[in-house]
């Protein structure tokens, strides 16, 4: 397994380590309960150097870009970055990402860590011979994650001259700290105010501590993968390998409003043929009635008959109830029906809520 | 160092047993809800249900795994911890005492020779760790 540039940083908080895409990650240092709880009502710091990063810069890059993702390239402008997804030649997601605008001609792309190798792969693949170049710097990077509502004012405590109280949602600066440069956006993963810091990996240690003497004042904790992943759950956010995957599009999975470019693009015929007539399946979100967790996997089902399976459930420490979303056929349910989740065989009743059951808190 | 009474006898699946005449009370050890961490379901068996040693009788979940609960001994379940259902949470906070999660009637006692007393149950986790 690999390890991150703050694995020691883990070990002597006392982290619980488990493999995650290939990486020793820590799943929890406390409660994945508490540090969920802590995120929502203070600040939580992650631990997200395992996902990748790559420069797509050069005359093309723009052109290249628009090729390969359905979102009109235009709505972003320098230091704005936005959510989007590499299509392929099925109208399936090869991974969903965030692409930043340094610049002109300057774009930074940020993928999902079990996806690096395919995503440049892909990217490369497509690139003209000239006019772009595409540089995987995920081994120097480090990305910590600051989310919560106390995390503007840690930011503001840190980097007091650079303007944090303007920078809005999904944009970016650059800041330095201790005469090192970093590039911080507010964007995240889990429904709070928060942002996500990308440094040099020798600094990580350095900035993971500076943001702890900032934070723990006002209630900062290390929060694990555990917690990440009940936070983006309750926040209805897509887990590619689970809402989105080669063989699930990203209008089906609710991401129907990321297919906006005028542009050629792969898999563009489909897309927009599933946006006119709708998919042939879709994510729905679903909160337990009856006791039980839905886990991954569960079949779903509506008087009797099969509908769909769950792709990602769990606990939601928010709402203490066990919620979902799935991957139905399309119309088989609106907001409001009940379904059955299959447990281990026996039916336990949901009732199909509006996504997220958490709204954006930023 | 997590906790293991003296007075009880053990499986390998972490369950615990306590007998109190011929009725076994049991639950899942310190230990194991170390390792499951956050409890937040559990799925008691149907009283007066016979169940075999070594047969899934109860589901423990935690955030973010299913944890099948085995019995210790052969009998007839008799008791069901039903405070569970709204306070999962006890199997953390107190495994060996009102997180206890079934009680069983037994008929063989013969049974309990074959688990491990507290000694080898810590010998028994100890060496589970090594091997990690």
């Amino acid at each position: 397994m690999q390890k991150t540039v703050l694995h020691e940083e883990h070990i002597k908080l006392g982290a619980k380590m488990v493999e995650f895409s290939g990486w020793e990650m820590p799943v929890l240092y406390t409660s994945i309960i508490e540090e969920h709880n802590a995120t929502r009502n203070r600040a939580g710091v992650f631990d997200i150097c395992h996902m990748g990063e790559f420069i797509v810069r050069g005359e093309k890059a723009a052109s290249l870009l628009s090729s390969l993702i359905p979102t009109d390239i235009n709505r972003l402008e320098p230091s704005k970055a936005m959510y989007s997804c590499l299509v392929n030649e099925t109208g399936g997601t090869v991974d969903d990402l965030f692409i930043y605008m340094r610049g002109a001609d300057d774009y930074y792309l940020v993928v999902n860590a079990s996806r690096r190798e395919t995503d440049f792969a892909w990217i490369t693949d497509h690139a003209p011979s000239s006019g772009v170049e595409i540089v995987d710097v995920s081994d120097e990077t480090a990305k910590i994650d600051l989310q919560g509502p106390k995390s503007r004012e840690i930011m503001e405590t840190l980097f007091p001259d650079a303007g944090m109280d303007r920078l809005k949602r999904f944009y970016s600066l650059t800041a330095e700290l201790d005469g090192v440069a970093l590039m911080i956006s507010q964007t995240g993963y889990t429904g709070e105010l928060g942002y996500e810091l990308y440094a040099p990996g020798s600094f990580a240690a350095s900035l993971w501590n500076r943001l702890f003497d900032a934070g723990r004042p006002l209630g900062l904790v290390p929060v694990g993968l555990g917690a990440r992943d009940t936070l983006r759950l309750e926040a209805g956010y897509s887990l590619y390998g689970h809402e989105l995957s080669e063989t699930i599009s990203p209008v089906e999975a609710g991401l129907g409003w990321l297919v906006s470019s005028t542009d050629d693009y792969v898999g563009k015929d489909i897309l927009t043929a599933q946006k006119k007539k709708g998919p042939p399946r879709e994510i729905v979100c679903l909160k337990m009635i009856d006791k039980g967790i839905p886990r991954d996997g569960y079949p779903v089902a509506r008087d009797g008959a099969e509908i769909g399976i769950i792709t990602s459930g769990g606990f939601s420490p928010t709402f203490e109830v066990g919620i979902a979303l799935a991957l139905v056929t399309r119309k088989a349910v609106s907001v409001g029906d009940r379904v059955d989740v299959m447990m281990r065989g026996k039916p336990k009743a949901a009732e199909v809520v509006p996504r997220p059951v958490y709204a954006y808190n930023g | 160092m997590s906790d293991i009474p003296k007075d009880l006898k053990y499986t390998e699946e972490h369950e615990w047993v306590r007998m109190e005449g011929s009725v076994g009370v049991c639950g899942i050890t310190d230990y194991a809800q170390e390792m499951l961490t956050d409890i937040v379901y559990v799925e008691l068996p149907e009283v007066d249900i016979e169940i075999g040693q070594g047969e899934q009788v109860a589901v423990v979940e935690s955030v973010k795994a299913v944890s099948d609960v085995y019995a210790p001994l052969s009998g007839t379940i008799v008791e069901i911890n039903e405070e569970l259902e709204d306070s999962p949470e006890m199997v953390n906070d107190d495994p060996y005492g009102e997180g206890w999660i079934f009680k069983i009637e037994v008929e063989n006692d013969d049974e309990l020779e074959e688990l491990m007393d507290a000694e080898e149950y810590a010998a028994f986790i100890e060496s589970m760790e090594e091997d990690e």
